[in-house]
C-alpha cells in the first residue's frame, strides 16, 4: 500500500541517518585521556611533552582536554560516578578533598614506590586520611606583588610604603575628576585574592579540626584595611574584577597588581617591563601578607586498573621526569616539584622564579579539605557586602562564621531513614494505580479506538517516544532522587529518606526571597519582551520602505550565541569602562551607575541583557499575527471614523491575542528557568549572592555543596510552580482553545 | 492609496533606527574585541575600530586550530538533527492537529511540561542513562538528545500552523481519490512549507550552538563540535578573548545568514496559535 510504503521509507531514512552519524565506541586500552585546567602556555608544553612520549611509544595515544575549573569538577564527578571519565585528572590540590571522599580517585601510595615519591618536595605529595591522592608537578598558584618597573623602580616592602607609593602613583592626569592611573589594582572582591591580608593580620580560615575561624579580630582588621585602601587612601579602583585589573596593568594604567604565577608571562608578552616581589609586611602585626600556596598535579581515576594502570603510570613518570619539569618551569615560570632540579643553575639564575620561590616559602598551604568550599562560599557574600557598604567589617566576620558553619553542616549532612523507603515506594505505586483508576475510561477507550486511531498514533509515536526517552526517564530519576539523601556522604549508597529534602527547601529563608525575585525577573522580562515586540511589530507592519532591512537587523540578537553576548554585556556594564556608563555620562549628562556592585543594579543589568536577547522572538510572533489580520477590518473601521487608538484596542490587540498567549506561556516558562543570562551577567550571583533567581540559586547552593538530593527536590518544586502557573494561565486565558 | 502621514513616518523611522542600533551595538562590540591587537575583553576606549586593528585572529582561527574539523562535525550533527526534527515534528504536529485520539490532550500538555523542568538538573540522570545505553562519546547520543530538545517547541509550532490550513482541502483531496497519506504528503505538507522551514531552523539552531550536553557526552577531541572547540580557547583566568570573539562571530555567521534568508518565512511560518482559530 502506498501510504505504508512511504512511512516505512521515512523511518528508514531516519534510522540510517542516525546510524551513519557514528556508533558508540568501546574504550580503547591504549588511549589515555587527561582532563586539566591549564592555561594556554602550560597546555602547549604539555602537548609537546605528550608528542615526545608518543614518538617513544607509538602504540599509546594520549589525549589532553582543557576544562574550566568548575566544569571539570562537576563533570568529573558525574562521569566518574558512572564509571567513566578521563584516566588522569590534573588540577589544584583542593579538588582532591571531595574526590577522595567520594572515592572516585585512586590512592597513589599503592601505585608508586616510596623511593620514587622521595624524589619530590613533600609539599607536592597530597595526603589526606592517610592516603596519597595527588602527585603535583607544580608548586605555587600563589599571589605576589607585580609592579611596572617604568612607573615604580623600587617596590614597597610594607603596607605603609604601599599606601604612600600608591597615593603618589594614583593620578588624575587631565584633571577631569577621573583617575587615569591607579597605584594598585587587583581582583580584590574575590576571597582568594583577599586571603594574603587576612594572614597578614594574623588570621586564618580553619583550625586543625576543620572548624571555621572567620570571626576574628584579624578578619575585622583585614576587611577594614581593604575598605580603607579603596575609600580612605583611594589607591585602588572603586570597582575591579579580574579582567579589569588585568587590562589596567597591561595598559600601563596601574603601577602595581596583585596576581598569581599564571599571569606573569602574559605581562611580559603585553610589553610591560614588570618585576615581581613578595607581598608587603603588615606593620601593625609585623607579619607578612601570605598568599595561599597550592600544588597542582595529577590524580588517577578509580576506574583505571590492571594493564591500563601500568600504562598510565608510565606516562605519569614521563611527564614528571626531571627534564620535563625543568623545561616547563623555565618556559612558564611555575615552580617545579622535583627536588633533584632545585640546584639547577638555570633555575637559580631566573629572577622571576627566584622571587616566586621566596613567596612560596612565605605562603600558607591551601587546605585540601572539602570544607574549603563552604569557607569560600561563606566569605564571598559578606566580604562583598562590606565593600558595598551594606554591613560593617565586624558584622561581616560574624556572618561569615555563621554561614560557614551552616554550610559545613549542610555539606556533612547525613540523613538516614529506612522506613520512608517503603512508604515512598508504596506512595508511588498507589499514585500509579490511582491515576490508572481515574483515567480508566480513557484507557478502555484507548484500546477500543486503537484501530480507528492507529494512523494518528503512527504519526505521533516517533516524536513522543524520543521525548519520553530523553526527558521522562531523567525526570522520574530526579523525582526519586528528591526523596533521597544523595550527598557527599552518600554519593554511591544513597537511600530514600522521605520528604526531608522538601522540608529543607521550604525552611530555607532565602527560598522566599529568590522566589519573589524570580517572579519579578519573569514578569519584567515578559512585559518588556511582549511590549517591545508588539510595538516594533506595529511599526514594521506599517510597511514603510526599508522595513525588511530593519526587520532582519532587529532579529539578530536572537541569532548570535547567548554565551558571548552575555559576557559582552557584562563588560558594557562596567563602572568606569563600560559603554553604558560612558554613554550615560557623555551624551545624557547623567551620573554613572555602579551596575555590578549593588544587588538592585546588578539585577537590573541582568534583566536589561535578557530583554535585549528576548524581544526579537516576540516581535516575530506579533508580526506574523498582525499580517494575518484582514485589511478589510481596518477599512471598515476607517469608514466608521475610528481613531488610531480605537483601532489598536478594538481590532489589533484582540486579534493578535490568541497568537500571543501561547507564545507568552512559553516565554514565561523559558524565562523562569533561564539560568544562563543571570549567571553570566552577575558572575554567578554577585554581589553577595543577591543576584539570583531560583534556578541559579539551586544550581549554586546544591552543586557547590554536592547536595544532589536537595537539588532534585528543589528543582521538582520549581517544576510544580511552573506547572501550577501553566495550568491556571491556560485555563484563565482560554489559550487552550488554540493550543488543543 | 492611503495618504502617508509624514510625521508618523519620521517617528516610525527614528524608533526603528534607534532600536536597531541598540540591537546591533553588543554584536559590534564582539567584532571590536575580535580585531583588537591583543587579547582583551575590556578596553578603556569606546571606538569601534580599535588602534592597530588586525584580522590575525581570523587567520589564526582557520590556520592554527582545528576549526574546520569542528565545523564539519557540527554540520553533520546539526544536519541529522534538522532532518530528524523536521520529519518527526511535521508528522506528530499533523496528528495532533487533524485527529482526535485518546491521549491527545495529555500529549499536548506533556509536551509543554517538558519545558518546565530546569534543564541543568536533568544532566546527571541523562548522563547515567547514556552510559547504560553505551552512547557516551558518540554522535548518536547527542543527536537523540538534541532532537528531543528541539521537538517540544517544533511540534507545538507545526500543530499551530496546520491548524490554520482548512480541513476542507484534505476532504476534497480524499474525494479526488488520494489516500490519507497522499492527502497529507501532497496537499498539506507543501502548504505548510513556511512552518517546515522554521522547524528546520529551530532544530538546526538547537544543535549548532549547544554546549553543556556536548561537553558531557563527547570526550574525544576528534569528535568535538563547534561550541566545544570554541570553549577550548578559554582557559583558567586567561581567555584568548580575541580568538574567542572571532570564532563566536564566525560560528554565528551561518545562523545569521539563515535568519536573513529565512526572515520572510519566519514571520509567516512561526505560529503557535492562529488568528483564524
Amino acid at each position: 500500500m502506498d501510504k505504508t510504503n512511504n512511512l516505512i521509507n521515512l523511518f528508514f531514512i531516519i534510522i540510517i541517518s542516525i546510524i551513519l552519524s557514528g556508533c558508540a565506541k568501546e574504550e580503547p586500552e591504549n588511549e589515555i585521556v587527561i582532563w586539566h585546567n591549564m592555561r594556554p602556555e602550560e597546555k602547549q608544553i604539555l602537548q609537546e611533552q605528550i608528542d615526545k612520549y608518543q614518538r617513544l611509544h607509538p602504540d599509546i595515544k594520549v589525549i589532553q582536554l582543557y576544562k574550566e575549573t568548575e566544569e571539570m569538577r562537576s563533570g568529573y564527578i558525574i562521569a566518574a560516578i558512572g564509571g567513566q571519565g578521563p584516566d588522569l585528572i590534573y588540577g589544584p590540590s583542593d579538588q582532591v578533598g571531595p574526590f577522595s571522599e567520594m572515592e572516585i580517585i585512586k590512592p597513589l601510595e599503592t601505585v608508586f614506590p616510596q623511593t620514587y615519591l622521595n624524589k619530590f618536595n613533600e609539599k607536592a605529595l597530597i595526603y589526606s586520611n592517610g592516603h596519597l591522592w595527588q602527585l603535583a608537578d607544580k608548586l605555587g598558584n600563589h599571589l605576589t606583588l607585580v609592579y611596572n618597573k617604568n612607573l615604580l623602580p623600587v617596590p614597597p616592602k610594607t603596607d605603609k610604603e604601599l599606601i604612600r607609593l600608591g597615593q603618589k602613583l594614583t593620578i588624575d592626569k587631565n584633571n577631569d575628576g577621573k583617575i587615569d592611573q591607579y597605584g594598585l589594582v587587583w581582583n580584590y572582591t574575590e576571597p582568594y585574592f583577599f586571603i594574603p591580608f587576612l594572614t597578614g593580620f594574623g588570621g586564618w580560615v580553619l583550625d586543625s579540626t576543620n572548624t571555621p575561624t572567620l570571626n576574628t579580630k584579624a578578619m575585622v582588621n583585614a576587611l577594614g584595611f581593604i575598605k580603607d585602601l579603596r575609600d580612605k587612601y583611594k589607591i585602588i579602583p572603586p570597582e575591579a574584577d579580574y579582567d579589569i585589573a588585568d587590562v589596567l596593568f597591561k595598559e600601563g594604567k596601574a603601577a602595581m597588581i596583585i596576581n598569581g604565577d599564571w599571569s606573569w608571562s602574559s605581562y611580559g608578552n603585553a610589553g610591560v617591563n614588570y618585576g615581581i616581589t613578595t607581598l608587603p609586611l603588615i606593620t601593625e602585626t609585623g607579619l607578612y601578607a601570605k598568599p595561599m600556596v597550592a600544588p597542582k598535579g595529577y590524580s588517577i581515576n578509580v576506574k583505571v586498573k590492571g594493564k591500563k594502570l601500568k600504562k598510565v603510570k608510565a606516562l605519569l613518570e614521563f611527564l614528571m621526569s626531571a627534564e620535563n619539569q625543568l623545561e616547563t618551569a623555565l618556559k612558564v615560570k611555575t615552580f617545579p616539584s622535583r627536588k633533584d632540579i632545585y640546584s639547577n643553575p638555570k633555575l637559580l639564575a631566573d629572577p622571576v622564579l627566584n622571587n616566586s620561590e621566596k613567596q612560596i616559602e612565605q605562603g600558607v598551604a591551601l587546605p585540601i579539605v572539602t570544607e574549603m568550599r563552604a569557607i569560600w562560599d561563606a566569605m564571598r557574600p559578606a566580604y562583598q557586602a562590606v565593600l558595598g557598604g551594606a554591613i560593617s567589617p565586624k558584622e561581616a566576620a560574624v556572618q561569615m562564621q555563621a554561614s560557614a558553619k551552616k554550610k559545613i553542616k549542610e555539606l556533612r549532612e547525613d540523613i538516614e531513614n529506612p522506613v520512608w523507603g517503603i512508604i515512598i515506594q508504596m506512595l508511588l505505586v498507589i499514585s500509579v494505580v490511582l491515576t490508572m483508576f481515574l483515567s480508566r475510561k480513557n484507557i478502555i477507550a484507548f484500546f477500543k479506538n486503537f484501530k480507528k486511531d492507529s494512523y494518528a498514533y503512527l504519526l505521533a509515536f516517533p516524536a513522543i517516544i524520543i521525548m519520553v526517552l530523553v526527558v521522562f526517564y531523567p525526570f522520574f530519576y530526579n523525582l526519586i532522587l528528591s526523596f533521597s539523601n544523595m550527598s557527599l556522604a552518600h554519593i554511591h549508597d544513597w537511600s530514600i529518606i522521605g520528604f526531608t529534602q522538601y522540608v529543607k527547601v521550604f525552611s530555607e529563608p532565602q527560598f522566599y526571597e529568590f522566589f519573589l525575585k524570580t517572579i519579578i525577573w519573569t514578569a519584567v522580562n515578559i512585559v518588556f519582551h511582549v511590549g517591545l515586540g508588539v510595538m516594533l511589530a506595529l511599526l514594521l507592519n506599517r510597511k514603510l520602505p526599508g522595513s525588511g532591512i530593519f526587520r532582519t537587523l532587529l532579529i539578530l540578537p536572537w541569532a548570535v550565541p547567548q554565551y558571548i553576548v552575555a559576557l559582552t554585556w557584562r563588560g558594557m556594564f562596567n563602572y568606569e569602562y563600560g559603554a553604558i556608563n560612558l554613554i550615560l555620562v557623555k551624551y545624557l549628562s547623567l551620573s554613572p551607575v555602579e551596575w555590578l556592585k549593588s544587588p538592585l543594579e546588578a539585577f537590573s543589568a541582568a534583566i536589561i541583557t535578557n530583554i535585549w536577547l528576548g524581544f526579537p522572538f516576540m516581535m516575530i510572533i506579533a508580526l506574523g499575527a498582525l499580517q494575518s489580520i484582514p485589511n478589510e477590518l481596518y477599512e471598515a473601521a476607517d469608514i466608521d471614523g475610528a481613531k488610531w487608538f480605537q483601532k489598536l484596542t478594538n481590532i489589533t490587540l484582540p486579534l493578535i491575542k490568541p497568537v500571543m498567549l501561547p507564545a507568552i506561556t512559553l516565554g514565561v516558562i523559558w524565562t523562569f528557568n533561564n539560568i544562563n543570562v543571570i549567571w553570566l551577567v552577575s558572575n554567578a550571583g554577585e554581589p553577595s549572592d543577591k543576584t539570583h533567581i531560583l534556578v541559579s540559586f539551586v544550581y549554586k547552593a546544591a552543586f557547590n555543596l554536592y547536595r544532589y538530593g536537595y537539588a532534585a527536590a528543589f528543582s521538582f518544586i520549581l517544576f510544580l510552580i511552573l506547572l501550577g502557573f501553566g495550568l491556571t494561565f491556560l485555563k484563565r486565558t482560554k489559550a487552550t482553545e488554540t493550543v488543543y | 492609496m492611503k495618504r502617508r502621514n509624514l510625521l508618523l513616518d519620521i517617528l516610525t523611522y527614528s524608533f526603528l533606527v534607534s532600536f536597531t542600533l541598540l540591537a546591533l551595538y553588543p554584536i559590534v562590540n564582539v567584532f571590536t574585541i575580535s580585531i583588537r591587537p591583543d587579547d582583551r575583553l575590556l578596553s578603556t576606549s569606546l571606538s569601534i575600530i580599535p588602534e592597530g586593528a588586525t584580522f590575525k585572529q581570523y587567520i589564526n582561527l582557520f590556520t592554527k586550530t582545528s576549526f574546520l574539523n569542528w565545523v564539519l562535525n557540527s554540520t553533520l550533527v546539526s544536519a541529522v538533527v534538522t532532518i530528524t526534527g523536521v520529519a518527526l515534528a511535521s508528522t506528530a504536529g499533523y496528528a495532533l492537529s487533524r485527529f482526535n485520539f485518546i491521549g491527545k490532550q495529555i500529549s499536548m500538555l506533556g509536551i509543554l511540561t517538558t519545558q518546565m523542568f530546569p534543564a541543568t538538573m536533568l544532566l546527571l540522570p541523562m548522563y547515567i542513562m547514556l552510559i547504560k545505553l553505551h552512547l557516551i562519546n558518540s554522535y548518536l547520543g547527542l543527536i537523540i538528545i538534541y532532537s528531543a530538545t528541539a521537538l517540544p517547541f517544533t511540534v507545538w509550532q507545526m500543530k499551530g500552523y496546520y491548524d490554520t490550513i482548512p480541513f476542507s482541502l484534505e476532504e476534497s483531496a480524499r474525494i479526488d481519490g488520494c489516500t490519507r497519506w497522499q492527502a497529507y504528503y501532497k496537499i498539506i505538507l507543501p502548504l505548510a512549507a513556511p512552518a517546515l522551514v522554521i522547524t528546520a531552523l529551530f532544530a538546526f539552531m538547537t544543535a549548532w550552538s549547544e554546549y553543556i550536553v556536548a561537553a558531557q557526552v563527547l570526550q574525544d577531541t576528534s569528535l568535538y563540535t563547534l561550541p566545544l572547540g570554541l570553549k577550548s580557547f578559554q582557559s583558567n583566568l586567561t581567555t584568548e578573548w580575541g580568538l574567542y570573539a572571532a570564532a563566536a562571530l564566525v560560528v554565528s555567521l551561518p545562523v545569521v545568514v539563515l535568519f536573513i534568508i529565512l526572515s520572510k518565512w519566519l514571520v509567516s511560518g512561526l505560529t503557535l496559535g492562529s488568528v483564524k482559530g
